[in-house]
C-alpha cells in the first residue's frame, strides 16, 4: 500500500476495518487480511501521532505569495 | 434636653429626606460594575465614579431590565433611594436604565444581530461540519497578539503535522475590518492544493470597542460566506462577537479554538489502540470459534472412527471365527475324504485280493483242463487232413491221411479201416 495515504484516509480506513469486524460474519483469510492491514494503518498512524512538528506559512497581506515559511 | 428617637424613625427621616431629591429629570451617570441578578428576578450592581472613586449600590428587577446590561458598562440611571431599614444600607432603585457609549454600541450590535439572525446567517442547519483531521488550517489574527501564541500552543500539544497557513491581520482598528475582509479573499482564492480545510479566526478578549471589527457585517457577511468553514474565537469565555453566530463552529478562546480544530492525538492514540485491541479480539474469537468447530469436527471424526475400528473389530472377529469353523470343517472334510480313500483303498485291495485269488484258481482250473496236459496223460488228439479233431471213426474213411498230436510231438498215419466204437473195444 502506498505510504502516502492522509493521516484522515488511514484512520477512516481503520475504522472501517473496526466496523466491518463488529458487524460481519468474519471470514478468518479475509480477517487475517485484514487484521494485517489495520496493524499497518496502526503503524503509520502511531508513527504520525509521534511527530510534533507543526507548520506555519505566513501570507503576506494582499498577496498571495508564500512569504516565509518556519516549523514550529 | 436631646430629643430620644428609634433607628427606625431615625431611618423614616433620612428616607423623608432622600425624596426630597427630584427623581425627574435628572438621570445619574457611571459605570456598571458588580453586575449580578440572584434568584433570576433581582438586579444588583454598582454604579461607579471612576473620577471620584465614589459609588451607589443599585437594585431593580430583571422586568425592569431592558438592555443586555454587563459589568463595564456607562449607563445612565433613574430612580430614587432609600436606606432599607433592616440593613442599614443606602439603596438606588433604578426605574429606568439606558447604555451610554458602549451602551449605544451595543444597541447597534443588538439591532444588527436581529437582522442578521432574521437573515438566516446563524441557522444551525448551514453550519459545516470541519474535517476530523484537518491538515491545512487557515489563521487569521494578528501575529502579534496573545492568540495567535495560544492557539499555536495548543495546536502542537493537541495534533502535530499541520500546515497552519497564516494570514497576519490587526485585530483592532480602523484597518481591521478591511485586512480581515482581505484574508478570507487570500485564502479562499488559493489554489486547491494550497487551500485550507479550516478557517480560525480569533483574537483574544477585549472591550465592545476593540471588538468592533469582530461584530462588523462585512466580517459577519464574509464569515457566512466563506467557502471554506469557519472557527471564530472572539475574546473570553462570556464574550460574544456576529462572527460567533455565522461561524460553523463558536469556540469560546483561541485556545479553545485549537481545541475546537484538531484532535487531541493522545485520545486519538488510544483509540487506534482500542481499535487494534477490538480487531485483534474479534479475530482472536473467531479463530477461537472455529478451532471449537475443528475439535468438534475432530472428535465427531473420532467417535465415528473408534465406531468404525469397533465394528471392523467385530468383523474382523467374526471372519476369525467364521474362518476358524470354516478351516476347522475343511481340515475334517479332508480327513474324511483321507479316511474314505483309505476305505475305498482297503476295499478295492481286498477285491483285487479277491479277484487275484480267483484268477489263480482259475488258471488252475483251464491248466487242468488245458488238452495239453491231457495229451501228456496219454491221450492223442486226432485230426483229419482238413484239420478237424475228429471224435467219431464215422468221420473218416479207409485210406484218409489223419495227423496224430500225442503230448509230445505228432504222427502223421493213414486210415485202414474204420469200425464203430464199439466193435473197436
Amino acid at each position: 500500500m502506498s505510504k502516502k495515504i492522509s493521516f484522515a484516509d488511514a484512520f477512516q480506513e481503520l475504522e472501517s476495518i473496526t466496523e466491518w469486524f463488529e458487524t460481519q460474519n468474519v471470514d478468518l483469510d479475509e480477517g487475517v487480511k485484514k487484521f494485517e492491514r489495520g496493524l499497518e494503518l496502526a503503524k503509520m498512524l502511531k508513527e504520525k501521532l509521534a511527530s510534533v512538528e507543526n507548520t506555519v506559512v505566513t501570507l503576506k497581506k494582499k498577496f498571495s505569495d508564500l512569504d516565509n515559511s518556519q516549523t514550529l | 434636653m436631646n430629643a430620644v428617637i428609634s433607628v427606625g424613625d431615625y431611618l423614616g427621616l433620612v428616607n423623608h429626606s432622600l425624596r426630597t431629591i427630584p427623581h425627574e429629570g435628572m438621570v445619574i451617570e457611571g459605570e456598571v460594575v458588580d453586575f449580578k441578578i440572584s434568584q433570576g428576578k433581582w438586579v444588583n450592581f454598582d454604579l461607579k465614579d471612576e473620577k471620584a472613586e465614589a459609588k451607589i449600590s443599585c437594585f431593580m428587577t430583571v422586568f425592569a431590565l431592558n438592555v443586555p446590561l454587563q459589568g463595564g458598562m456607562r449607563v445612565q440611571v433613574a430612580g430614587t433611594s432609600k436606606v432599607f431599614e433592616r440593613f442599614g444600607k443606602f439603596t438606588f432603585n433604578v426605574t429606568a436604565i439606558e447604555l451610554v457609549g458602549e451602551g449605544a454600541l451595543q444597541k447597534a450590535y443588538l439591532a444588527l444581530k436581529e437582522k442578521l439572525r432574521l437573515e438566516g446567517m446563524f441557522d444551525v442547519e448551514r453550519k459545516r461540519s470541519i474535517p476530523r483531521f484537518p491538515e491545512r488550517i487557515g489563521l487569521i489574527t494578528s501575529g502579534e497578539a496573545a492568540a495567535y501564541g495560544d492557539f499555536l500552543r495548543i495546536l502542537r500539544n493537541r495534533w502535530s503535522g499541520v500546515t497552519i497557513v497564516h494570514t497576519p491581520v490587526t485585530v483592532q482598528g480602523k484597518d481591521a475590518v478591511q485586512e480581515i475582509l482581505g484574508a478570507f479573499a487570500q485564502l479562499n482564492a488559493l489554489p486547491i492544493e494550497d487551500r485550507p480545510e479550516v478557517i480560525v479566526l480569533t483574537r483574544g478578549g477585549g472591550s465592545l470597542e476593540d471588538l468592533h471589527a469582530f461584530n462588523s457585517e462585512a466580517v459577519a457577511r464574509a464569515v457566512f460566506q466563506s467557502a471554506i468553514p469557519v472557527v471564530c474565537a472572539v475574546g473570553h469565555e462570556r464574550d460574544e462577537s456576529l462572527c460567533d453566530f455565522v461561524a460553523d463552529v463558536r469556540a469560546s478562546t483561541p485556545s479553545n479554538a485549537a481545541e475546537r480544530v484538531v484532535p487531541d492525538r493522545r485520545e486519538i492514540d488510544m483509540n487506534v489502540s482500542v481499535s487494534i485491541d477490538r480487531i485483534g479480539d474479534q479475530l482472536q474469537y473467531e479463530i477461537d470459534g472455529k478451532m471449537h468447530e475443528v475439535d468438534r469436527a475432530v472428535s465427531i471424526f473420532d467417535r465415528s472412527l473408534a465406531r468404525l475400528m469397533q465394528s471392523m473389530d467385530d468383523v474382523h472377529r467374526r471372519f476369525g471365527y467364521a474362518f476358524e469353523r470354516f478351516r476347522l470343517s475343511l481340515v475334517a472334510t479332508v480327513e474324511y475324504v483321507d479316511r474314505r480313500v483309505q476305505t475305498i483303498d482297503n476295499r478295492l485291495r481286498v477285491v483285487i485280493d479277491e479277484r487275484s485269488r480267483s484268477v489263480t484258481e482259475l488258471e488252475r482250473v483251464l491248466k487242468s483242463i488245458d488238452p495239453k496236459e491231457v495229451l501228456k496223460r496219454g491221450y492223442a488228439l486226432i485230426r483229419s487232413h482238413t484239420g478237424k479233431i475228429l471224435r467219431s471213426s464215422r468221420d473218416v474213411a479207409p485210406g484218409d491221411r489223419l495227423t496224430i498230436q500225442l503230448g509230445e510231438g505228432s504222427i502223421r498215419a493213414q486210415v485202414e479201416s474204420n469200425a464203430t466204437q464199439e466193435s473197436l473195444l
